[in-house]
């Protein structure tokens, strides 16, 4: 879809929205790409901070150009309005914070009013932490409306390409395209434990063969 | 364009192409107006001429925001201007109907525009309705003939009221809660029916012209049947049309998948169980089964996929049975048709056993209550009793169901105490005699044949107790649902069985015998007439448990003397004349025709054997000798068999099988057939035969010990000469190549030896050794012995030989100042056994104290020395000193040692002699300077 107000480049991109309640990492995320700078310190982003962030693929190159938004309604703007003519989307929560994982439906809602079926990736954010709040296997919102999940660790790069990648293949219709260049990232911050993270991506998938529970709120309690 | 519009449009860039100054003062200009008492008013102008979609969003979610926010500030003037604008736009109506730039932004405007218009129209909805806008939705629906655009906002508009107020999906506060709650209520009392009604009215008019309008509206309509009254779908008119759409669909996945969202919502929602129990077995589900053998990776089928799995859980919620085993029958059949299975339908079949397999057990929370079998237990008990029931109940056309169900019944046994089935608690006492009584029409099949005996069988215990069953139980085993049941697998299966029922009921048959040996005379037949042809002798059916069977019935003592000689001679005398037969002929058989001969032979012997375990030796031989008379002459008769076929090794071992039974039946008097049963046996006997025949010896020597101290002399000297013609004195080599059938035959003879010897010695006979004949074996039985004592690889034969040595030194070494009664034996068992066995082999490191067997080998080892101190005095400890001083022991700690085997205390001279090894153990390690042999 063209993009009525973006510049334009001469190979294809997409606006890609990301979306989940403050301090989930989203800014973080962006900038971690070359183009993006990492901050130490936490600033709500004012309304929206585009990042066009380019892939190199077997396809050719493509841009995503990041509308990272606010997730602090005081810091609202447009609000979403920016998720017009999304092509795309990730929705962020922090594995760390229940209740960011909570608000994933009303991310998910708000954002399917104004860009009806397009491309979500859901990502749990911060696995890098020790002190986990959302286990993998409570994550279960991305079954029930057939998106993809995945766990990422912004600080520490862990799974960084991965949501790009789904997206890339979903909104080019071919399964097989690859990245066939590493984007430049910032070095990790943080080392992530790779033995527990694999723990928790077979708990994640153990639980997809699990029936889904009537209430998420169970898995809390 | 004028400036609000500009400044909305700037508002909205984020290409960096704009002046950041430009693009604040946009921002702050917006914001002004957002403040201005009019904004409610200007947007809606905005949305009457506007068509810019970004401005038409910023007026939306203006108005959105106010009503949100300030909504009780608002005049009721302005409220009211409000509602008739939204309502007109939702509508297709224009606001403004005078001016002629009017637009309608319904008129091909994107879909965020209508979901932002339905977001501020359920706003509104939440804030009036019921109260205020009574009349919201009943207004709404005439403009519903308007066509597919107003529909679609419709649908829309009852979506958005989902998310927003209603779905339970969305965390909510409880003032959203209460608002719900409150819309919901009206909306059932006021226009539900309308609502659904119109619903109907659209799917059945655009079904076949407007697919994707049918699908929004079945998507709509999914979110709403979990909270309405579920009769307005489940009826006639609604349940087939989704049905239709499902199977059909006219062409549109999207369509079917809507409808199967629908169905799946009815399945899934929270109701009364028999209501809810009465829908799902009306639904006929399986219809839609067809559907999972398609592409397996589409939406559609995992939609379908969804349903049936739901539908599955949900009836085993409402804790039914029918539909289940209805359910499965019709998915299993459609999962066999489509071999092999894909690994999601694989999935979906584990997922739903799962689920049944969960419901068909006890709650873990009841297992206190069901050991006590207080109140609740009892009732758990008979609810679950009844659950399984149901299942049982179900028994009708369908062999597959059937077979689920007795399957299930026979899993309900397991978990049922034996106190439980004999008393028949619960219902199973209504269910065991309709069990045994019931024939279905699909008995011929195997399976459902096969799960009924087992399942009987498992019950029987409870016709034990309640024997007015038990004629019923004989025919259930004896027609032809069992022992003359057309399968040959059903027929074995419940012969084995019928056995196990004799075994368990035998004492209430009594009555019965006469008919149950009737029924069974053209089974028996088979073995007993000389014309029958051995074409049934597969090998695999070989009559013998009938024969068992048989024999427990007539072997009782209950029966009187006569019929039981009568009975058991009418069985006897046709199998030993055909064994007399085949013999008397055996010289003219054929080639041909031996193999089928000698299976035949077999065949008879086993039959007998089996027959002759229902009669116990007491009878036989005290209170009804007439019948041991008769098995003696089938002994003799059998014998004759390894004179005339003396090689043929199956003959060989049936008969020795049959020597072994009549070890058992008669007693001290089988004793007279023993030399010339034992001659027969170890001629020409090859170590696999040797082996079965040192078996029978042991039999015989365990149970008369000295008794056949004749018989076991007399063979004795021919059994050693063929032992250790056969056993190697060297160990067995290792490594490759060596691990042959052959050699492994030597080994097993060789343990079999051991024990043989072991036997004889701890029963009393070692004078068998000494006798002339035997005394030319004694040096190398005693090599042989000694050296497996030392270095056998298997510590339980060291331990067996060290037991022989503590017996033979006890028999044969009487006083410690009288020569023993073998010339050379104190002096071979002190120089040989004393010093390596119970000396150098235990101070070898591969003598493992950690391992069990080898803490029981050293016991013996230490009681072996206290036995020698016994019979031999002071010269065995003069010995010990000695040995142990060679091998740099401290001559103090030696004499501590000779101390503690004068005294009587086991344990401590076990835990010295422990640690004296352990540490010349490591003294040895530390210095490498003891000598070993």
């Amino acid at each position: 879809m063209a993009l009525p107000n973006q510049q334009t480049v001469d190979y294809p991109s997409f606006k890609l929205v990301i979306v989940g309640d403050g301090g989930t990492g989203k800014t973080t995320f962006v900038k971690r790409h070359l183009t993006g700078e990492f901050e130490k310190k936490y600033e709500p982003t004012i309304g929206v901070e585009v990042h066009p962030l380019d892939f190199f693929t077997n396809c050719g190159k493509i841009r995503f150009y990041c509308w990272d938004t606010a997730g602090q309604e005081k810091f609202g703007g447009l609000r979403d309005g920016y998720y017009i003519h999304g092509n795309c989307a990730i929705i962020m929560f922090d594995v760390t914070a229940r209740l960011t994982y909570k608000n994933v439906p009303t991310w998910h809602r708000d954002l399917c009013r104004v860009c009806e079926n397009i491309p979500i990736v859901l990502c749990g954010n911060k696995v890098d932490v020790k002190n986990r709040q959302v286990k993998a296997k409570q994550v279960t919102f991305h079954r029930k409306k057939n998106l993809q999940y995945y766990e990422i660790s912004a600080k520490s790069n862990y799974n960084f390409e991965k949501p790009f990648l789904y997206l890339a293949r979903k909104l080019a219709g071919d399964p097989n395209l690859h990245f066939v260049e590493t984007p430049a990232l910032a070095p990790p911050e943080v080392p992530i434990d790779l033995v527990a993270q694999a723990q928790h991506e077979a708990e994640l998938a153990a639980a997809a063969s699990q029936p889904l529970p009537d209430d998420d709120d169970d898995a809390f309690e | 364009m004028d400036d609000v519009e500009k400044a909305i449009l700037i508002s909205f860039e984020e290409s960096g192409a704009i002046d950041s100054a430009l693009k604040s003062q946009a921002v702050s200009f917006c914001q002004q107006i957002k403040e201005t008492p009019t904004v409610c008013r200007i947007c809606i102008e905005k949305l009457c001429f506007c068509n810019i979609v970004q401005v038409q969003f910023w007026c939306l979610q203006t108005l959105h925001e106010v009503i949100r926010v300030k909504y009780a500030m608002l005049s009721l003037e302005e409220k009211d201007f409000i509602r008739k604008s939204v309502f007109s736009m939702c509508c297709f109506d224009l606001i403004d109907d005078k001016n002629n730039n009017a637009v309608r932004i319904l008129e091909g405007g994107p879909a965020f525009i209508k979901n932002k218009l339905a977001q501020l129209f359920v706003t509104l909805v939440y804030f009036e309705y019921p109260l205020i806008w009574s009349s919201v939705f009943v207004d709404f629906l005439p403009h519903l003939r308007k066509g597919a655009v107003v529909i679609d906002m419709f649908c829309r508009i009852l979506n958005a009221l989902d998310d927003e107020l209603i779905s339970l999906d969305y965390p909510r506060t409880p003032e959203e809660m209460g608002v719900a709650g409150r819309v919901k209520d009206a909306i059932r009392q006021q226009c539900i029916a309308q609502i659904v009604n119109v619903w109907y009215e659209i799917v059945s008019m655009y079904r076949n012209s407007d697919l994707d309008l049918c699908s929004n509206v079945l998507e709509s309509m999914r979110r709403y049947i979990s909270w309405i009254d579920i009769g307005l779908i489940v009826n006639d008119a609604f349940i087939p049309l989704l049905f239709q759409m499902i199977l059909v669909g006219g062409g549109s996945e999207q369509l079917q998948g809507a409808a199967t969202g629908c169905v799946l919502a009815v399945v899934s929602k929270r109701m009364d169980h028999q209501s809810k129990l009465a829908i799902l077995q009306n639904l006929q589900i399986n219809r839609v089964f067809g559907l999972v053998t398609g592409d397996i990776d589409s939406e559609l089928v995992s939609k379908v996929a969804a349903l049936i799995t739901g539908y599955a859980a949900e009836n085993c919620e409402v804790d039914t049975t029918f539909s289940i085993v209805q359910f499965l029958s019709c998915y299993v059949a459609t999962m066999k048709s489509l071999s092999p299975l894909r690994e999601k339908q694989l999935h979906h079949v584990g997922r739903m056993l799962e689920v049944i397999c969960a419901q068909i057990r006890y709650d873990p929370i009841y297992r206190d209550n069901l050991d006590m079998l207080d109140k609740i237990g009892r009732e758990e008990e008979d609810t679950m009793v009844e659950y399984r029931k149901d299942l049982f109940v179900l028994l009708q056309r369908n062999v597959e169901e059937v077979e689920a169900s007795l399957s299930l019944l026979y899993a309900l046994g397991e978990s049922l105490s034996d106190e439980a089935i004999k008393t028949g608690s619960g219902l199973l006492s209504e269910l065991v005699p309709t069990l045994v009584s019931t024939r279905f029409q699909c008995h011929s099949n195997r399976l459902v044949a096969l799960v009924y005996l087992d399942t009987i069988t498992r019950y029987i215990k409870f016709v034990q107790e309640h024997t007015e069953y038990v004629p019923m139980v004989l025919t259930a085993f004896l027609d032809e649902r069992g022992i003359h049941h057309p399968n040959f697998h059903v027929r074995r299966r419940a012969s084995y069985l019928f056995m196990r029922v004799v075994k368990l009921l035998k004492a209430k048959l009594v009555p019965f015998i006469e008919s149950i040996l009737q029924s069974l005379q053209d089974t028996v037949a088979r073995f007993t007439s000389l014309n029958h042809t051995s074409n049934d002798f597969s090998g695999s059916e070989d009559g013998s448990h009938i024969f068992e069977a048989i024999g427990l019935l007539i072997g009782m003592e209950d029966i009187p003397p006569e019929k039981q000689s009568d009975y058991l001679s009418s069985l006897l005398t046709p199998l030993c004349h055909q064994v007399e037969t085949l013999l008397i002929n055996a010289n003219a058989l054929s080639p041909e025709e031996s193999p089928v001969k000698i299976a035949n032979i077999q065949q008879v012997i086993m039959a007998i054997n089996a027959l002759s375990k229902g009669f116990s030796e007491r009878l036989v031989t005290a209170s009804r000798p007439a019948i041991g008379v008769m098995f003696k002459k089938t002994l003799d008769v059998l014998l004759q068999i390894l004179v005339v076929f003396p090689k043929i090794e199956p003959l060989r071992n049936k008969v020795t099988s049959f020597i072994h039974r009549m070890v058992d039946t008669l007693g001290a008097s089988v004793f007279p057939f023993l030399p010339k049963a034992l001659g027969q046996l170890l001629a020409e006997s090859e170590p696999k035969e040797m082996v079965g025949f040192l078996v029978l010896l042991n039999q015989l020597i365990c149970k008369f010990s000295t008794s056949v101290h004749d018989i076991v002399e007399e063979v004795f000297p021919a059994i050693a000469g063929r032992i250790f013609s056969l056993i190697p004195t060297e160990p067995f080599p290792s490594g490759h190549g060596t691990n042959s059938e052959e050699i492994r035959e030597l080994q097993e003879l060789q343990k079999t030896c051991y024990t043989f010897f072991h036997v004889i010695t701890t029963h009393d006979l070692s004078s068998v050794f000494l006798s002339p004949k035997s005394r030319d074996y004694l040096d190398k039985m005693m090599q042989l012995l000694l050296q497996s004592a030392c270095h056998h690889e298997d510590i339980l034969v060291r331990k067996a030989c060290v037991q022989i040595f503590i017996r033979l030194i006890k028999d044969w070494c009487t006083r410690p100042d009288v020569e023993a009664k073998v010339p050379g034996f104190r002096s071979f068992i002190i120089d040989g056994f004393a010093t390596n066995c119970c000396f150098y082999s235990a101070l070898d490191k591969s003598f493992e104290f950690h391992d069990a067997n080898t803490l029981i080998l050293f016991g013996e080892i230490v009681l072996a020395q206290k036995v020698m101190y016994e019979k031999f005095g002071d010269g065995f400890l003069h010995f010990v000193t000695n040995c142990f001083t060679t091998a740099h022991c401290p001559q103090d700690v030696a004499a501590q040692y000779c101390q503690k085997l004068k005294g009587n205390d086991m344990k401590v001279l076990r835990s010295f002699y422990q640690s004296l090894i352990e540490n010349l153990r490591l003294r040895q390690q530390q210095n490498g300077n003891l000598v070993f042999r």
